[in-house]
């Protein structure tokens, strides 16, 4: 099938709102890596007295979807308080375009990262509520619910692709089920020691494909 | 719209599209002996044939018709190795070789054949020295290109072709020496004696003929055993009934592109030298992919605009109708950089960033203006947006 964006994609993308940078923000992320191809940075300025967001903008190196992503978060961000802000989902910013090819929805978790981080360091800097989980089984699972695999557009841990997490003093150890012909094996694995690499107490991520 | 994706394909000749409308709709009878119509047919696939042989220095039934390069290079690599004893295999070829190279190699590999991928240097020229040095007694092949599709590098096919023969000198054995010359028939001409080729795979559609046609010369002597069966044709190699309106448009085209070679090349790499010339004068910040000047594709550029992602770039032209290629991650369906850009030295983040301009006899220069004039804006707007910052000049 041909892999297409929707108007609505393109219309974003194409006039993306709220791109550019707040000076003096209250708080700011970056998530995703130039290496693996997308990188944003969100910037928040939040009204202490109400925790309401007033402004949002974001950066971004990435693709089509991933500066429609921004766009559609950012939006979807603005004037809602950081709880509510907190709780959008990836699949909510992607329905909101309309949807994504299977093969971009990660563009829209990396966007929705990007607006949690930013949110979780104005809470922790200026509300002092800590985000920053032990590192155990659980955290893990939760960042791999992060990784989608690229045909489907599905989380790992929902396809049951992950088979062990192993945590060993820092060393995390992941074990995935992932046929070794596919073509996805390499940047899925790359993404998992991305994620995976981001928990606090993290000294060293190691994929192997059973 | 302003097409700039040649290498990938191009636009079909209106004399190529009258050649196969008179194919398909006057002269449709299948070859046969005898009868008007089927020595008519029989004849225009060997006017094709002979057409091609004379370009190259080859002769007629060196020449067969395939249903694509692709199906050219499957014959010439699976065809030739099956039809070798030898113990312990060895195939050898390059880490830059087009996608149908490497995905039969890699299916000879899981034959049992062990594969050797010569390096390239920053300007993706093979390691001759490199080749040299894995030509054994073992080798059951070498398969290497005539230009790069993605980088535009003119490979040295004569010299590889000279250490090949020695080696063969040496083992008292020819190997056999593929060249995937798709990427290269639209601005090189190729004497198949003077490089040396026992195989030689070809593509209409990447010189205004017809996609669905390719063409296979397999030098005289050199073994091929057939890879698909089925009734008697003009050559074992490809049985069944011919696509004789594709085998004429390719004949068509090939005789347009040689009745103004020199001329329509002149003209190919002067608009590429004054797309070049307006990059690098407008747009800083730039990596050119592949060598300069005469040792590159005369029709193709490939530059690298850091710090933005090539699939927005592409996206960008697209809106105004203006056809680019890209070599990042996020435009490749499997969301990997483009292999080559990363053989040549390249990292990701300069891969992603990769655009791949490639003109035809047909561009203009107004089209290379009107693309340059967009391309500018773009990339400034991407690179204001971008999380990444240009260093401070």
């Amino acid at each position: 099938m041909a892999i297409k964006y929707t108007a609505k994609v393109i219309e974003h993308f194409k006039s993306p709102h709220n791109i550019g940078v707040i000076e003096n923000a209250d708080a700011c992320a970056t998530e995703g890596s130039p290496a693996c191809g997308d990188e944003i940075t969100v910037y928040l300025k939040i009204d202490k007295a109400t925790d309401r967001i007033e402004d949002v903008k974001f950066q971004s190196y990435g693709c089509a979807s991933n500066i429609a992503t921004g766009s559609i978060i950012t939006d979807l961000a603005k004037g809602k308080t950081i709880d509510e802000a907190e709780a959008i989902t990836w699949k909510q910013a992607a329905d909101e375009l309309g949807g994504l090819p299977p093969v971009k929805m990660h563009c829209s978790v990396l966007a929705v990262d990007g607006l949690r981080s930013a949110i979780r360091k104005y809470k922790k800097e200026v509300k002092g509520i800590d985000y920053d989980s032990t590192l155990d089984v659980k955290t893990v699972t939760e960042e791999l619910k992060h990784v989608l695999w690229p045909p489907v557009g599905v989380d790992i841990i929902t396809l049951k692709m992950v088979k062990y997490i192993g945590i060993d003093q820092g060393a995390v150890r992941v074990e995935v089920s992932i046929g070794s012909d596919e073509k996805f094996l390499d940047p899925t694995i790359d993404e998992i020691v991305e994620h995976v690499s981001k928990i606090r107490g993290v000294k060293s991520v190691n994929v192997d494909n059973v | 719209m302003i097409y700039l994706d040649n290498f990938r394909s191009t636009m079909v000749a209106p004399e190529v599209w009258e050649a196969m409308r008179t194919a398909a709709i006057d002269r449709y009878a299948v070859p046969a002996a005898f009868t008007q119509c089927g020595t008519g047919a029989a004849e225009l696939i060997e006017r094709a044939q002979n057409r091609l042989a004379a370009a190259i220095g080859a002769s007629q039934n060196e020449v067969v018709f395939t249903g694509s390069a692709t199906e050219a290079i499957n014959i010439a690599l699976l065809g030739s190795t099956r039809a070798q004893a030898i113990d312990q295999p060895e195939i050898v070829t390059s880490e830059i070789e087009y996608p149908a190279t490497l995905a039969v190699y890699k299916a000879l590999e899981k034959e049992g054949y062990t594969a050797h991928y010569i390096k390239v240097d920053g300007e993706g020229r093979y390691d001759v020295d490199q080749l040299s040095s894995v030509l054994n007694e073992h080798t059951a092949m070498v398969s290497l290109m005539g230009v790069n599709h993605m980088i535009g590098t003119i490979e040295p096919l004569a010299t590889a072709g000279n250490i090949i023969a020695e080696a063969s000198k040496h083992i008292g054995r020819k190997i056999p020496y593929h060249v995937d010359f798709a990427s290269a028939l639209q601005t090189q001409r190729l004497d198949v004696d003077a490089v040396k080729a026992d195989l030689v795979s070809f593509s209409s559609n990447k010189i205004h003929g017809p996609k669905g046609v390719g063409a296979l010369y397999a030098r005289k002597g050199t073994e091929v055993h057939p890879i698909t069966f089925g009734s008697e044709s003009y050559s074992p190699l490809v049985p069944g009934t011919p696509n004789t309106m594709g085998i004429a448009g390719f004949d068509k085209a090939i005789e347009l592109l040689y009745a103004t070679f020199d001329k329509d090349v002149e003209h190919m790499r002067s608009l590429v030298n004054r797309l070049a010339a307006g990059i690098r004068e407008r747009i800083p910040h730039i990596l050119l992919n592949g060598p300069e000047g005469a040792e590159r594709a005369a029709s193709h550029l490939c530059y690298s605009f850091l710090f933005i992602e090539g699939e927005a770039i592409m996206m960008f032209l697209d809106m105004d109708e203006i056809v680019v290629d890209t070599g990042s991650a996020c435009a490749a369906a499997t969301l990997k950089p483009n292999y080559i850009l990363i053989a040549i030295g390249r990292n990701h983040e300069q891969a992603h960033g990769s655009i791949r301009f490639t003109l035809s006899r047909y561009s203009t220069e107004a089209d290379v203006d009107a693309a340059l004039g967009k391309l500018v804006p773009i990339v400034e707007r991407l690179r204001a947006q971008s999380t990444i910052r240009p260093p401070v000049q």
